[in-house]
């Protein structure tokens, strides 16, 4: 009797322990499924959006048309050279309606293109060229299979006749797929084969890079004087509550915030990376002050008596043993305080940079977007390519934020192993 | 012993009381240590002698809350007025603590550190030799002469004390606080301290705060007796082992308190 009575209580503690961990392991499971349903069907439709559909048509220019360009290249209407080209390709083709349609096969900037090409090639202009340009949207769709063609011609945006010269293009072999370099070359544009992310990428590392030399250098030693240098009283329990509350604070309060401090009240630049930079570093700050400080209390005050019974003084305290020490706390918690802040919209939305900006922006004082505001405004876009480029930018947007990620853990490894 | 002209102490408390915030700790010290000898404090666990060395080199600073009160005098100057400078207090008065606690950094750096940051050495030659210097007298040279890169951490417990000595000494100091060093160390590690506190005496003053009654009576010169932060009683260690005058010292040293 004396013996079962055990057994059967560590048979019920095995079964206890097994169900603990499958109930662990679960929990674990469903997480990595919802990741990767989220991840996989982002993938999936960004994947068109990836590639790009280009037509080539023959150009060549008449003699006045070389004249101006010689002279004064600007003055070029490469506009005209872009219709007058498609036109040629089908003489058959005379009333004015039939010709636009015609026209409206390639995008309305195919003449980009044509100018991009002569300037660069300037020897050519006495010749016949084939050049190619980007489709228009619904055809770039088309082609891709991502419309049906066999719908009645009322249910799409492409009429019967521009089909059939778009099949007279494909058996000339005039259609060709190929790697959209421009999404990452050009800046957003309201035709969706124009419109790239450049302008949002290089908005965001700007708007990063502000917030970063702000709230690391700030938040750390705020840290530093919270935890090691000011006394313990009244005082800094209510700045320790406040900060933390701060961290709890929507992130379009410190938008509001910046609206009113930095362009009503200060005259910053509008929709500029200095302000959006200056905001995100102040929602940032309180996420940076609370992991330097754990990271700083964590440090054994053993390391910290050492020192000073050396005669090293609090400076070289702090310096040279416990933010070192500390380290690898500290990056963590200000790159996770970054990634968040590089996935914000609401306060930018505040101060103007949730807006369609074409031009990349080459300094903090430039008028700029950022990636998840180009996400946002993309998913607002009436035109169905735009769901694919959607779904494109937070691929971008997610791959910006692994990146991120990996640097903190490389930047751990390497603190952590020293020793 | 006759009596010694004052100038001959090295140290000199008197009257020191330390609060814990409104906890007394010590009441009223009055003790004056001889240089190059060792004096032993010895008391049962909580009788202030942590408290007590931790004032002769101002480590109660740090403490919140923390008051030191009367006059504490090395080489007859008051440590505790304002104008101290407390890092050069520090580099001249070195402390050894109960726990081992290198820096996580290598065996070299824990020892050049305190050289480093009071510019004691002119250039990497000095400082090598400094470094050898310091590890050859806290007996660790030898075991470590191979491998001055790897971390202090790797070392073993009672190798990790010997570096902590040896960092102590770095920075040339002139009193040398060690509380419980070997605390924490087997027997055959303790015997290695010991003999090197026996060397080293000739050269520094050395107070050592211990539980073990054999090790105080092998190895200082005076012995002070603590209880409930009062000091009962402070004389040749000799005198204290065999015939003390109190006989809460008596009790305690034959094993009835404690
Ligand atoms: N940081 C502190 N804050 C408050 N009280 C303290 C602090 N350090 C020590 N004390 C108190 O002061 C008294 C003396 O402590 P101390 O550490 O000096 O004892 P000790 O003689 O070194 O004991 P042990 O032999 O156990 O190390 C104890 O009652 C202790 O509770
Ligand atoms: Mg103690």
């Amino acid at each position: 009797m004396t013996d079962i009575k055990p057994n059967i209580r560590l048979k019920k503690r095995y079964r206890a322990e097994v169900r603990f961990k499958i109930y662990c392991a679960s929990a674990l499971a469903i997480g990595m499924i919802i990741l990767l349903t989220l991840i996989s069907s982002i993938t999936i439709s960004a994947i068109p959006a990836f590639t790009q559909i280009n037509i080539s048509i023959d150009v060549q220019l008449e003699d006045d048309d070389i004249q101006t360009f010689k002279e004064n290249p600007t003055d070029v209407s490469w506009r005209t050279i872009q219709k007058k080209s498609i036109y040629k390709m089908f003489p058959e083709i005379t009333s004015r309606s039939d010709k636009r349609e015609l026209n409206k096969i390639v995008s309305t900037g195919a003449y980009l293109e044509i100018e991009k090409f002569y300037n660069r090639n300037r020897d050519l202009i006495k010749q016949t060229n084939k050049i190619y340009v980007p489709a228009a949207d619904d055809i770039d769709l088309i082609i891709k299979n991502l419309t049906d063609r066999d719908l009645p011609e009322n249910m799409r945006t492409i009429s019967d006749k521009q089909l059939s010269y778009l099949d007279t293009m494909i058996e000339e072999d005039r259609i060709k797929k190929s790697f959209s370099w421009r999404l990452f070359s050009n800046g957003d544009s309201r035709e969706p084969e124009l419109a790239g992310l450049k302008g949002g990428i290089v908005g965001t590392l700007l708007t990063m890079f502000v917030t970063l030399i702000i709230s690391f250098p700030v938040g750390v030693l705020a840290a530093v004087y919270l935890e090691e240098i000011a006394p313990k009283n009244r005082l800094t329990d209510i700045i320790e509550v406040n900060i933390n509350n701060l961290a709890a604070v929507p992130s379009i309060v410190y938008g509001l915030l910046g609206l009113a401090i930095f362009l009503n009240y200060m005259n910053m630049p509008r929709s500029a990376p200095l302000v959006g930079g200056i905001v995100l570093a102040l929602m940032t700050l309180p996420v940076i002050i609370i992991a330097t400080r754990a990271s700083l209390a964590s440090i054994p005050p053993s390391i910290r008596e050492a020192a000073y019974g050396v005669g090293a003084s609090q400076m070289q305290v702090i310096t040279h043993h416990v933010v070192p020490l500390a380290l690898p706390g500290i990056l963590t918690g200000t790159i996770i305080g970054i990634a968040r802040a590089a996935g914000e919209t609401a306060p930018l939305l505040m101060i103007g940079m949730m807006a369609f900006i074409v031009d990349i922006p080459t300094g903090i004082t430039d008028k700029a977007t950022v990636l998840p505001a180009q996400v946002y405004m993309w998913a607002n876009n009436p035109e169905r390519s735009f769901e694919y480029l959607t779904s494109a930018a937070i691929l971008v947007l997610l791959v910006i934020l692994i990146v991120i990620n990996l640097l903190a853990i490389i930047l751990r490894k390497k603190y952590e192993r020293r020793w | 012993m006759p009596d010694m002209p004052d100038e001959n102490y090295k140290i000199k408390t008197n009257d020191v009381t330390v609060d814990y915030g409104d906890k007394r700790a010590l009441h009223g010290i009055n003790l004056n240590i001889q240089s190059n000898q060792v004096t032993s404090l010895i008391g049962p666990s909580g009788c202030g002698k942590s408290t007590f060395i931790r004032c002769l080199n101002r480590m109660n600073d740090l403490i919140m809350g923390c008051h030191v009160n009367g006059s504490i005098l090395i080489d007859n100057t008051d440590i505790n007025l304002p104008e101290t400078d407390i890092v050069e207090l520090r580099a001249r008065i070195g402390m050894v603590f109960q726990k081992p606690n290198p820096f996580p950094k290598s065996i070299y750096d824990n020892v050049a550190y305190g050289p480093r940051i009071h510019g004691l050495t002119k250039n990497k030659d000095d400082l090598d030799h400094v470094v050898t210097k310091s590890l050859k007298r806290a007996g660790l040279w030898k075991e470590v002469s191979d491998r001055l890169d790897a971390s202090g951490l790797s070392l073993s417990g009672g190798q990790q004390q010997r570096l902590c000595i040896a960092r102590a000494i770095a920075v040339n100091p002139d009193v040398l606080l060690m509380d419980e060093p070997c605390s924490a160390l087997d027997p055959i590690a303790t015997a290695v301290i010991e003999e090197l506190i026996n060397e080293l005496k000739e050269r520094y003053t050395i107070v050592i705060v211990t539980h073990s009654m054999q090790q105080a009576a092998r190895l200082s010169q005076k012995t002070a007796y603590f209880h409930l932060g009062e000091m009962i009683e402070f004389d040749d260690t000799s005198t204290i082992f065999t015939n003390p005058k109190h006989e809460m010292t008596e009790s305690y040293i034959t094993g009835k308190i404690g």
